[in-house]
């Protein structure tokens, strides 16, 4: 292993065939640090009952594979620079009433023209109203992030990693959906419930073609945090004085039975073929959370059942009904731990994480993943280092081309 | 090795003075977001609420009277005899409300462009320089100086005071600062505003602070609860 990691390092910075040269490298972290070393600030407008913030960020990083020996097309996908964000932010309130947000991403406006959506990155991130005038619960209508799984609602920048755990990127379950959300909160904000509706399409149905279906998704959370609220933040910056926990549980539910002849929009099911399904289809998951002093923790385990209607289902794998049952299980878990030293402005992650994307099939993928991010001016301004490692593939369902990634970047945000 | 380094270094390094609570109890303000003695009644604070109220409450917590207002994001709180003075951070307002009657007398704008939630978060009275003094939250910290009829007068930049300013009071001569994020409260010579005295506080979400009865008083904003100190020395 030791071997193994030296070698990729001695790589990052020496591999100089068709990748990027070192010296390139360095202009460009030297660049970013000094454009970061300026003052950032969000601006606000204010007419004395409304007022409209606009904020924004940009980050990008240079990403080092070590693909497999045998693995096709060598130079494709390698070593690479990424701009990962570059978006703008306008969230307002009038009033008491009403609050709202719209955010986009111009990288991933431009990955729309070919019809797939990053459900990590979408361009259109959110676009919502929320009413807070009924009192007694609030709700808001329109695009955002589902009230499912803590880790997925813990803001990107907010996290030392260039990437969320697999079961959590969007590739399992949506992350973001057009429909209605109620929300209520309890015992001076420890619990949080929240219950909606949506297309059940996710990240998809901004493209806007219709679901043949007609079938709807439904998703429910509630958590709970002691002995004072938690907000969704993975590291504990604040070196929290009294140890603090949360507990989550959320499910989530859609039939989406197609007529004879019928199909989802192109890329709704997924890069697994799980995200929507033809049938029922049922996700439950369950998160903890805990900080002190520096330290903090999260652990996240998701299931799903998927009844497809037909029997050839792909997702049977062609497997007789003996076998399958008539439905597929899919699912994973992964165990976060941090330490933020507020001293060194540097946050120490370390993830594991596993998934399996069929019981149908032998085997899970797991994966290990190491962050290192320094604070220059809190995470507003945050070099981000992330090394992952492949412990074990799904090599059936996802043979993957590589076995060790590095990214290191800088994220940025105007705010 | 190196990660256990950083790891021991943090714990060695200086941090400031630790103070621990004589004790706390809960409130019955919900969020409270800053805290003022009021200077006419014995054992009795004005608070302001996140949710937009002014209370003043008991020294046990209780809530003895609530304005007839509904403001937006009320993040600070000061009382003379004759005025309560709140701040409202996202319209950037101060309101100033007869301290007998709890009526609303004067509303004054301070517009300021900065992020809706990193506005004016607390305002005090300087006797030394005869001024009022509000602070914004953070990116950047600006100390400005009102005068006694709240005219902008002045600015102060604090850089690289603290991560940001969440309440600010005035006692035994000096300014005294308090920090949600660091969790320290920063003692000011109240003519050049420099630090003259730093102390750690071990409360979650400190947004409150006021001194009264040889105690210096916080209260927290996630926890709902008024803490009561020794006064740092």
């Amino acid at each position: 292993m030791r071997h193994i990691y030296c070698q990729s390092i001695f790589g990052l910075f020496c591999n100089v065939g068709k990748s990027p040269s070192p010296k390139f490298f360095v202009i460009f972290l030297f660049g970013w640090l000094l454009f970061s070393s300026s003052t950032f600030a969000q601006l606000s407008l204010n007419d004395g009952r409304h007022v409209m913030e606009i904020s924004g960020g940009v980050s990008s990083y240079f990403n080092y594979r070590v693909l497999k020996p045998d693995a096709l097309n060598q130079n494709r996908n390698k070593d690479r620079f990424r701009l990962r964000d570059a978006q703008i932010q306008i969230e307002g309130r009038i009033g008491n009433l009403y609050e709202y947000e719209l955010q986009v991403d111009f990288v991933d406006l431009a990955s729309f023209a070919t019809g797939e959506i990053d459900p990590e990155n979408p361009g259109l991130m959110d676009a919502y109203v929320r009413y807070k005038g009924l009192g007694f619960m609030d709700i808001q209508f329109g695009y955002g992030k589902l009230n499912y799984s803590r880790s997925s609602m813990v803001p990107f920048t907010q996290t030392p990693y260039w990437q969320r755990a697999q079961i959590v990127r969007g590739d399992i379950f949506s992350r973001r959906d057009v429909g209605l959300t109620l929300m209520k909160n309890l015992w001076r904000q420890r619990i949080n419930m929240s219950a909606g509706v949506y297309t059940g399409l996710g990240e998809i149905t901004l493209r806007g073609d219709n679901d043949a279906s007609g079938g709807l998704e439904y998703v429910g959370r509630v958590d709970v945090a002691y002995p004072s609220r938690f907000r969704y933040r993975d590291i504990d910056t604040r070196i929290t004085p009294i140890p603090m926990f949360a507990l989550g549980v959320n499910a989530r539910y859609a039939e989406k039975n197609l007529p004879e002849g019928g199909r989802f929009p192109t890329f709704s099911t997924g890069e697994y073929g799980l995200k929507v399904i033809n049938g029922e289809r049922y996700v439950y998951g369950l998160d903890a959370a805990f900080q002190y002093m520096g330290f903090s923790a999260q652990f996240e385990i998701h299931q799903l059942l998927a009844r497809p209607q037909l029997e050839n289902d792909p997702l049977f794998r062609g497997l007789p009904v003996e076998i399958h049952e008539g439905f597929v299980r899919a699912g994973g878990y992964f165990g976060q731990v941090n330490y933020f030293s507020k001293k060194f402005k540097t946050i120490l992650s370390g993830r594991f994480e596993e998934l399996n994307l069929t019981d149908l099939e032998q085997g899970a993928s797991q994966r290990l993943s190491i962050a290192v991010a320094y604070q220059i001016r809190g995470f507003d301004s945050m070099i981000k280092f992330q090394y992952f490692s492949i412990l074990s593939e799904e090599t059936l369902v996802d043979p993957l081309r590589w076995t060790e990634q590095f990214r290191i970047g800088w994220q940025l945000n105007f705010r | 090795m190196h990660v256990f380094f950083i790891l021991m270094m943090t714990f060695v390094w200086s941090s400031p003075p630790k103070l621990k609570p004589f004790g706390y109890i809960n409130i019955e303000v919900p969020e409270p977001s800053d805290i003022a003695v009021n200077p006419l009644k014995e054992n009795s604070y004005f608070v302001v609420s996140d949710d937009g109220y002014l209370f003043e409450m008991s020294g046990e917590g209780k809530i003895t009277r609530k304005a007839d207002f509904y403001g937006n994001d009320c993040e600070g709180v000061h009382a003379d005899s004759n005025y309560v003075y709140v701040v409202e951070e996202f319209t950037r307002k101060i309101r100033v409300f007869d301290i007998h009657t709890f009526a609303l007398e004067r509303t004054l704008v301070f517009p300021y462009s900065g992020g809706r939630n990193k506005g004016y978060e607390s305002l005090t009275y300087n006797p030394v320089r005869k001024v009022f003094v509000m602070l914004t939250e953070k990116d950047p910290i600006y100390l400005l100086e009102l005068d006694d009829d709240l005219r902008l007068i002045n600015e102060h930049y604090l850089e690289g005071i603290a991560g940001d300013i969440s309440a600010a009071t005035f006692y035994d001569n000096h300014i005294w600062l308090l920090s949600d994020e660091d969790m320290h409260v920063i003692k000011l010579n109240p003519q050049t505003y420099k630090e003259v005295g730093r102390w750690y506080i071990p409360v979650i979400n400190p947004e409150g602070i006021c001194f009264d009865n040889g105690q210096m008083l916080i209260v927290s904003d996630d926890m709902e609860r008024l803490y009561r100190f020794p006064i740092p020395q």
